[in-house]
């Protein structure tokens, strides 16, 4: 689980390890052939939404999967105004940024606890919060919603990110225990022979040294929250909180296909962020959501 | 190691040193604790009070001890869910493993410069919001307009062009089925990918001088490697289904019918649609054991055919 720097979930750096120059046979050929084209159909579904997008209301009805004959920008404008995309990314946004200033310390101080002070104390304590890692979400809506209705912050956009950071905690405790874990003792040592104390090794030492296991955390911690529908459902009511999902969805509820183009275009708006974020890092994405699983 | 570094120091000295660590020790994992006791710990305690409660929330509480649970197992919307959960596990275990297996054994055993990409691309629809996937699940299943009708329609396939993939009860299940196959088995190719590129090359080396075939190598040495693996994802599975929400409830929202409820719609339902909290909360618990039941069967399962 500590290999998060490890070549070991990166396929182009394994390759030349055995240190043998390979042809390429025809079996690799076409089992490439193969898994190429089925990367295809796994692509096919994104371009779906920038076809209806294009067009106008008449042109999706005639001809819903022609190719668009010019380029309607209009859509994404009338989507921007009726799903009242501003207000729906401003929520999503906070409720992402909530959701990780929430979700990192605390994970990130109870790691560093596990991985570095073990005794029977904290092992009480770690499994407590490993409870927590099997517990399913939908186990605890009732009390949930029920809970923050008497607390009266049901329907707020921190009633929404603080469970959802309490339900990401307990897995990110596990990935920064395992994560301080792997880094070398002797700075630490050095810097306490040095007078430092507990608070200015964990701060001045440690947490930098962390650095790559946060900007994992964060990025996914972002994701996750972005993408999330269920507890948005469920604890938000007004429409002026919905995040941009809840908007997608009720979208589509009221005007099915009615407005379809346009409701293309506010999905592309909503998917954007998470998409652009994988392109850019996926293979740290796919590092560390593997990290996770991987050597437990 | 701290401990052992303060007792060095003088007596007096070092007991205060060790007060210093528990109370550093407290402070650091107090946020966690307090995070998880409001917000998981408590209503998991709820969730079993609650549901031996007859309540709506707005009514007053009346104790009716195990009656809910009664209830539910004549409920045919629970029952049509408990029914789909267990179709989805296995249907999921057979297909979505195995051909991720296939795939992610694709991708190692001819690892090329495609390698990289191919997989990149396999996991991308794994990241994408529930709500655009459900969404592109629709604009390939739904009638009219459908991608899959409009085809039938090109090729004046008339059974195709006719057909309802999502208004029909028998086709429902299996066209959010294929979404989510699309959707989730990114995850286990990359997991799969990541352990089969653990294993030694020397094994391999070995199995292509002994003349093996791929699919030989596969078969005899990854998939065996593979075991702890395969049943780490079947957990998740398994535990990803009995929690299955979004795809099918944003897709068909449970219908046509009863045809595509999950355990996780009709919790959905009874708590917040019909405002029975008794129920739900019932529905909250059975899924929690399930998924005990499931993770504790399928390691022990597991286990005796290791050794």
């Amino acid at each position: 689980m500590g290999d998060l720097n490890t070549a070991a979930v990166n396929p182009g750096k394994t390759r030349r390890r055995g240190g043998i120059k390979r042809r390429h046979r025809p079996a690799e050929i076409i089992v490439t052939v193969v898994l190429s084209i089925l990367a295809l159909f796994v692509i096919f579904p994104f371009v779906i939404p920038f076809l209806f997008a294009a067009k106008t209301q008449l042109e999706f009805a005639y001809h819903p999967w022609a190719w668009p004959k010019s380029f309607q920008i209009k859509n994404f404008i009338d989507a921007w105004k009726a799903v009242r995309i501003d207000r729906g990314l401003i929520n999503t946004l906070m409720v992402c940024i909530g959701s990780i200033v929430c979700t990192i310390p605390p994970a990130a101080l109870a790691g560093y606890v596990f991985a570095r002070y073990r005794n029977r104390l904290t092992e009480i304590f770690f499994y407590l919060i490993l409870i927590g890692y099997f517990i399913p979400v939908q186990m605890v809506l009732v009390p949930l919603y029920k809970m923050e209705v008497a607390m009266k912050i049901n329907d707020t956009l921190y009633g929404l990110f603080l469970p959802m950071a309490a339900f990401g905690i307990p897995f990110w405790t596990l990935i920064y225990r395992s994560f301080f874990r792997s880094l070398p003792n002797e700075l630490a040592e050095a810097a306490r022979i040095d007078g430092a104390g507990h608070w200015s090794v964990l701060f001045r030492v440690m947490l930098p040294l962390a650095q790559p296991a946060t900007v994992l955390a964060i990025l996914l911690v972002f994701i996750g929250a972005w993408n999330d529908y269920l507890l948005s459902l469920i604890l938000l009511t007004n429409q002026d909180n919905f995040t941009m999902q809840l908007r997608i969805a009720s979208f589509l509820n009221a005007y099915g296909t009615d407005r379809m183009p346009r409701y293309a275009a506010a999905a592309i708006i909503s998917a954007a962020p998470t998409l652009i974020l994988y392109i850019i890092g996926h293979r740290w994405i796919i590092r560390g959501t593997l990290a996770g699983a991987i050597k437990e | 190691m701290v401990v052992t570094a303060g007792r060095s120091a003088s007596q007096g000295k070092g007991r205060k040193r060790e007060r210093g660590t528990t109370l550093f020790i407290f402070l650091c994992v107090l946020p966690a604790l307090l995070f998880l006791a409001i917000f998981l710990y408590y209503p998991i305690v709820e969730t079993f009070r609650i549901s031996q409660m007859k309540t709506s929330g707005l009514s007053e509480e009346v104790f009716v001890g195990l009656d809910n649970y009664r209830k539910l197992f004549a409920d045919e919307e629970f029952l049509a869910g408990l029914k789909h959960v267990f179709s989805w596990v296995f249907w999921s275990i057979v297909i979505q493993l195995s051909l991720s297996f296939f795939i992610a054994f694709g991708l190692t055993y001819y690892s090329n410069r495609m390698s990289g990409t191919l997989r990149a691309i396999f996991y991308l629809a794994n990241i994408l919001p529930s709500a655009i996937t459900a969404m592109l699940g629709k604009m390939v299943f739904a009638p009219n307009y459908g991608i899959l009708v409009t085809i039938g329609k090109v090729l004046g396939w008339k059974w195709l062009a006719s057909t309802d993939f999502l208004g029909n009860p028998k086709l429902a299940f299996w066209s959010v089925f294929v979404i989510a196959t699309w959707a989730y088995s990114g995850f286990y190719i990359i997991y799969f990918m990541a352990r089969m590129e653990q294993i030694p090359r020397d094994l391999r080396e070995a199995a292509e001088l002994d003349g093996a075939s791929a699919l030989r190598y596969a078969w005899s040495i990854v998939l065996p490697d593979l075991s702890y693996a395969i049943r780490i994802c079947a957990v998740l599975c398994t535990v990803g289904s009995l929690k299955l929400f979004d795809l099918p409830y944003l897709m068909t929202t449970g219908g046509p019918g009863y045809a595509t409820v999950t355990l996780g719609i009709s919790l959905y339902r009874h708590g917040f649609v019909n405002w029975n909290y008794g129920k739900a909360a019932a529905i909250g618990v059975v899924i929690f054991v399930l998924s005990l039941v499931f993770t504790i069967i399928q390691f022990t399962l597991g286990k005796k055919k290791d050794t």
